[in-house]
């Protein structure tokens, strides 16, 4: 069996599993809720709007650095492989690499891009 | 023996998940519940299997009541904590007596629902949607669009300004007046952008008053024991250190302040400034409240201390006086400069009520409660602090705004209760 059979076997295993819970959930105890008691709870008093709501993650800005770096480090493989070979040279062009994205880092930090919110 | 019963058998043998609801008077009885190992007081009624209802409610707050009944999980237990029956909750175990009595048919009532040996209650409010919206719009969803009409019974948040110039979804909710995050009572209707509050306006308590004495509110009138003030003052500041601590999740912390409050006695200093440090241990001060909450405007009592002004009403009195009282300051003004503020005030009460002896203070229309300037003819310091938290939480994010209100010491039930002229 190859890798795909396993995943699928993986997969199949873990439908069959949530499946079997579901079952025996109604089997154990049938219950329908009513509408109150679907209510979501926020101290006595039912929402009055949907909780879909768009609003402004902040944080973005974080992600986005997250993202350069987990670039940076994906490009580190492929040079780690070569860095023997190359040697002195490959290392100066990673430090300036690292040093151009630290810039971007320390540009963030200063229009404040790691405040939270 | 089947799956059910063995499965429920286990069950019983777990602590009991309470949903508490506090009304009027009862703020206290069922902080002290925490302490009891056999109970564990949970944050939702969904985690529940048992509702102690305690204290004294208004006759209009009951739909609210009924609202909470019914979301906790099935199967479902009431205990009504006092004598007096609630309207509406018919079905509930009235218990009255001391919190052993309480406990007790707490754990009765659970093992019962567990084993399947006593019903659970039925849902109390009817099942309707609060709007008609099954089988409504192209999917059934109760709207047209992504948008439009309610879908699933509910109206869609409207569209307001954020504060960097985009247009964003504005929800109003109302959080409380049983959310145990916040002081019992309190009803916020905050309009919220993410997790920002842009509005907010404070609802009113569903707490009836309930006539009590207090020390403080006794030497209005005629002179107290300075020691039974002190101690009086020491034990309120234990317990609301016991549930900021709480609120931060600190929960050994908040029982082993919980217990102190219990032991609140003239000697016990050490042990008031034992629980500092280890309250600095924990990083509660630098990682949670620190930054959290200034305040340098608001001339209430220990939190105009907290941001280093001596101002304190029992300077005036001459018993405080003889005794050498001067007020204790911090400097910071934020949530974690009141909480050092109360600690060191603990401290000084102890210490007061130690070298106190027979002496006596008060009589003169004007005592210093555990919250501020308490004054015959003006509102007590309490209602004060319940009115700047509009003005204090708006642009706080959630979770500030919580500690937030806690580090005020807020209380509805003592905003309420009129100073006599």
């Amino acid at each position: 069996m190859g890798g795909l059979g396993g995943a699928l076997v993986v997969l199949l295993a873990a439908a069959v599993a949530a499946l079997v819970a579901r079952w025996l959930s109604t089997v154990l105890e049938p219950t329908t809720l009513t509408v109150p008691e679907r209510v979501p709870f926020a101290g006595g008093v039912p929402p009055e709007v949907h909780a879909w709501n768009r609003y402004h993650i902040r944080y973005y800005v974080m992600a986005l650095l997250f993202l350069a770096f987990d670039m940076e480090m994906v490009f580190m493989y492929p040079w780690a492989v070569v860095f023997v070979k190359e040697g002195i040279v490959a290392l100066v062009e990673m430090l300036m690499f690292i040093l151009i994205l630290v810039v971007g880092m320390v540009y963030t930090w200063r229009e404040r891009g790691f405040t939270w919110a | 023996m089947g799956l059910r019963a063995l499965l429920g058998r286990l069950a019983a043998g777990a602590e009991v998940p309470v949903f508490p609801v506090v009304g009027g008077g009862a703020r206290s009885q069922i902080q002290d519940l925490r302490l009891r190992s056999e109970l564990m007081l949970v944050d939702s009624p969904r985690h529940a299997a048992v509702m102690i209802v305690a204290g004294s409610f208004p006759p209009g707050e009951v739909e609210g009541l009924l609202q909470v009944h019914d979301q906790l999980a099935r199967p479902r237990r009431t205990i009504r904590w006092g004598a007096e029956p609630v309207p509406g909750l018919d079905d509930a175990l009235v218990v009255s007596g001391d919190e052993n009595r309480v406990v007790a048919a707490a754990v009765d009532a659970f093992v019962d629902l567990m084993t399947g040996s006593g019903p659970g209650e039925p849902p109390l409010l009817p099942d309707v949607d609060p709007v008609e919206w099954r089988g409504v719009g192209p999917y059934g969803q109760g709207g047209m669009g992504m948008t439009g009409g309610t879908p699933y019974g509910r109206p869609m948040a409207e569209r307001g300004p954020a504060r960097d110039g985009l247009e964003l979804d504005q929800v109003p909710i109302t959080i409380g007046p049983w959310l145990p995050s916040l002081p019992p009572g309190l009803r916020l209707h905050v309009v919220l952008q993410g997790d920002v509050i842009q509005a907010l306006e404070v609802g009113p308590a569903p707490l009836r008053l309930l006539d009590r004495v207090d020390p403080f509110r006794q030497a209005l009138v005629e002179p107290v024991p300075i020691a039974e003030l002190e101690l009086a003052r020491a034990r309120h500041h234990l317990r609301w250190i016991a549930e900021v601590l709480r609120i931060v999740d600190l929960a050994g912390l908040s029982r082993r302040a919980l217990v102190l409050s219990h032991r609140a006695r003239p000697e016990a200093g050490a042990e008031v400034r034992r629980l500092e440090a280890a309250i600095a241990r924990s990083g509660l001060f630098v990682m949670a409240l620190r930054g959290v909450g200034r305040i340098s405007d608001l001339p209430v009592g220990w939190v105009a201390r907290a941001a280093g002004s001596a101002v304190d009403a029992r300077s005036e009195d001459p018993g405080y006086r003889s005794l050498g009282f001067r007020p204790v300051t911090t400097e910071g003004a934020d949530a974690a400069a009141r909480v050092r503020q109360r600690l060191a005030e603990t401290v000084q009460s102890l210490e007061l009520a130690a070298s106190a002896g027979e002496a006596r203070a008060g009589g003169h229309g004007v005592m210093e409660d555990p919250r501020g300037r308490l004054e015959v003819g003006s509102p007590p310091p309490a209602a004060t602090l319940l009115e700047a938290l509009p003005d204090v939480l708006v642009g706080q994010e959630w979770g500030d705004a919580v500690s937030i209100v806690h580090s005020l010491d807020i209380d509805v039930e003592a905003a309420l209760r009129e100073v006599p002229a």
